[in-house]
């Protein structure tokens, strides 16, 4: 054999590392096991529609599946080409200057922490009418709230692949049950007739066309995890395609799964009483569209895939922390590892956030399946609405210098439309945030939550300059994550085929 | 500072199953006592060896930490041990062999050979996962061979047996030979400073805390003696550590 052939064939070396590499179905299975379907099925939809009082939201999965796929186009493309690539702030911080990507950080920061201690709000109250109703145990919801929280904390605190696991399989249940739902509703029709109307794009504007942001919302905070992707993009078998083909997948079955649903509960009750039916029975308005024993089964695994999402979004969360404490942007000790190789101080922090926030609203006598639920979620979503608008912008300036081999849609034409759609919701979505809550304009809690957002992105790039002033050494590593130590800005992918 | 001694209970039951073997490496330069408890307290010399022992409990043998980063820092300390030795290093384009020194142990020799017998060099990110998959039980056969370690359990209900140290103060050892690397009145010594470095680069930066005074400027600065191979080896460990961590593939 020639030494020119023997290079072309793959060595050991080669073999060995590209059988450790995942292939579209692990990555599409990460990036789902992180989205806890039956939460937003069974808890962002029927809440939606009897708080905005709106009827668009099957038709809002789809068109804002359609934007996210256009942004993911570029997204999806710089991944390719920077480390960290899984964090939102680490394109921002090299598209638009680290002082964004400090704000950013912020900013999503915030995000993740209202989506996961809003779950809580979800869990306390679910939990409580499940044990009431089954096992004869009345208990408040805060104290269901508190054990799941306690639970959360241990589990954050011991071996992530073991929740990885339990959160896979709970996501191949919640399907198949959300399915089976859907299927039941949409065959069982109110009137006897199947109606198309909530999935036409008239439906966004059926109360006006700012109602559009609104649902945009709700539908984007139904699609969060989907940017996961990225995460394992230096595990990824090829990464010119694994990584794509992931993202483009999960955002085609998130679509599907959530519209039709959504559809599903419309039809059943009849698109003139859905919203009332919604108010009179939360989660029950999808666990009504089947036979009983699907109810039952459904209502059980509304409380794990609750807990799925509440374990997910925390170690998201203490991810971000441990990244950022790691480039210096935060305190070192948020980035120092225990024993079980687990950030524990990062943890910990985020599972004080969700005690905090249990406490308040269970001391305020707020109600926690509207008011911590579905206002921190949706308050959530908006902050991943603002990543998402901010990242694409991000994306066309990395790019603007030099283009390193991208096509022009890739690299300008879809990172520009997507900009302009999630801004233009943006916008939609700040000017009618009172609708999005059900309060009367004005309300304290309408402009308090979303402005929170501004508040830390100020701080965030005020930071930012006072390390670039002070601390130049970590103000050159804002955005590389674990690559800060080695101080690598390009992408690497050991042993992947080129 | 408490280290738990031949003396403790669980210590004296290691201690009952077998007479500990002296330990068969003697490395060249390497003063060693003449007794076995003070000669395994003085270690192989080797660097893998010591970070396997300070990366596992004393008494149960149980790693310390998850499947990956564990891997991941044996890997290094064997690089370490090659760089150490002058027979590998770091260009531009990936390691490449340093000259001709064949190292003296089997497993160092065939990391070696491995390096060697690529067409092309590899960037050491590459090398770190290669040799991660394999470098726990590696080294555990080559603590086993030389005393150190012996294999409990077995096949029992299925499940493969474990290595715990044959006594746990040589487990020790290592951690205290981090303390004196780090002691700034002692000389230099590059194996043992790469030793710390990669230790806190796996994330058993809580290990040193438990044992040693607060260790953080110290090391940075003892690191910062260290030749640019080692240097680069320790940040690449970290950074393939962390990414292991954040992409939760642990």
């Amino acid at each position: 054999m020639s030494r020119m052939q023997a290079a072309a064939k793959p060595s050991a070396v080669s073999r060995a590392l590209a059988r450790d590499r995942l292939g579209v179905p692990a990555v599409l299975f990460f990036v789902l096991a992180g989205v806890a379907p039956l939460t937003v099925a069974a808890g962002v939809i029927p809440t939606a529609y009897a708080t905005t009082g709106l009827t668009g939201i099957p038709a809002a999965f789809v068109v804002v599946a359609v934007i996210l796929g256009l942004f993911a186009t570029g997204y999806v493309a710089m991944t390719r080409h920077i480390t960290n690539a899984g964090a939102f702030y680490a394109f921002i911080a090299r598209g638009l200057g680290r002082p964004a990507g400090v704000a950013a950080a912020l900013v999503a920061l915030l995000a993740y922490t209202f989506l996961q201690v809003g779950l809580y709000g979800a869990l306390g109250p679910s939990a409580q009418a499940q044990a009431a109703a089954h096992l004869g145990i009345h208990a408040a919801w805060w104290v269901w709230a508190l054990a799941a929280w306690a639970l959360v904390t241990m589990l954050g605190l011991g071996r992530v692949d073991i929740a990885g696991k339990v959160l896979g399989v709970l996501l191949t249940v919640e399907v198949i049950t959300i399915v089976a739902e859907t299927i039941f509703g949409l065959a069982h029709p109110a009137g006897g007739q199947l109606s198309l109307a909530t999935l036409s794009p008239a439906a966004l504007t059926s109360a006006g066309f700012g109602t559009v942001g609104v649902l945009a919302v709700v539908a984007v905070l139904g699609f969060v995890g989907f940017e996961q992707a990225p995460v394992l993009a230096e595990e990824a078998r090829h990464p010119r395609r694994t990584i794509p083909a992931a993202t483009y997948a999960a955002l085609g079955v998130i679509a599907l799964v959530y519209a039709g649903a959504a559809w599903a509960m419309a039809a059943h009750a009849g698109r003139a009483r859905v919203v009332a039916a919604a108010g009179t029975q939360g989660p029950g308005l999808l666990f009504g569209l089947g036979p009983g024993w699907l109810s039952q089964t459904a209502q059980w695994l509304f409380l794990t895939s609750l807990f799925a999402a509440a374990l997910a979004f925390h170690n998201c969360v203490w991810r971000y922390i441990f990244a950022l404490a790691r480039e210096g942007v935060l305190p070192a000790g948020l980035g120092r590892t225990g024993p079980n190789s687990i950030p524990k101080a990062a943890s910990l922090t985020q599972s004080l956030t969700g005690l905090a926030a249990i406490a308040l609203f269970a001391l305020g006598g707020f109600p926690p399946m509207t008011d911590l639920f579905f206002w921190l979620g949706t308050t959530g979503g908006f902050g991943i609405l603002i990543l998402l608008a901010v990242t694409s912008v991000a994306v066309i300036a990395f790019f603007a210098s030099d283009p390193r081999g991208e096509s022009a849609w890739r690299r300008a034409i879809a990172p520009a439309g997507a900009a302009i759609l999630l801004a233009g919701l943006i916008v939609l979505a700040v000017l009618h945030y009172a609708t999005l809550f059900g309060v009367p304009p004005g309300s304290p809690a309408a402009w308090a939550l979303p402005a929170g957002y501004a508040v830390v992105a100020v701080i965030g790039l005020g930071w930012g300059l006072v390390l670039r002033a002070r601390r130049p050494a970590v103000y050159a590593t804002i955005g590389l994550g674990a690559h800060a130590v080695t101080g690598q800005r390009g992408s690497f992918r050991p042993g992947t085929p080129s | 500072m408490m280290f738990p001694m031949a003396s403790s209970r669980a210590g004296r039951a290691m201690h009952d199953r077998g007479a500990p073997r002296p330990p068969r490496h003697q490395p060249a330069g390497r003063e060693r006592s003449r007794g076995p408890v003070n000669a395994g307290l003085a270690g192989t010399g080797l660097v893998a060896d010591d970070l396997y022992l300070m990366a596992h409990h004393e008494l149960t043998g149980r790693p310390l930490l998850q499947p990956r980063p564990l891997g991941i820092g044996l890997a290094g300390a064997l690089l370490a041990e090659l760089m150490l030795g002058g027979s590998i290093t770091v260009r531009p384009g990936g390691v490449v062999l340093a000259g001709r020194s064949w190292p003296a142990d089997d497993l160092a020799r065939r990391v070696r050979d491995q390096i060697a017998g690529e067409y092309q060099p590899r960037p050491l990110p590459e090398w770190l996962l290669f040799w991660a998959r394999t470098a726990a039980v590696d080294l555990a056969g080559r603590l086993e061979r030389a005393g150190y370690l012996m294999r409990v359990g077995g096949w029992v209900r299925r499940r493969p047996g474990r290595w715990v140290s044959v006594d746990p103060d040589w487990a020790f050892g290592p951690l205290l030979r981090v303390r004196s690397a780090l002691d700034p009145a002692r000389p230099f010594d590059p194996r043992e400073v790469a030793l710390a470095g990669l230790a806190v680069a796996s994330g058993l930066g809580f290990r040193l805390d438990q044992y040693l005074t607060p260790v953080g400027r110290a090391l940075a600065e003892a690191i910062g003696y260290l030749g640019p191979d080692l240097r680069e080896l320790i940040a690449q460990t970290q950074a393939a550590v962390d990414s292991a961590l954040l992409s939760h593939r642990i």
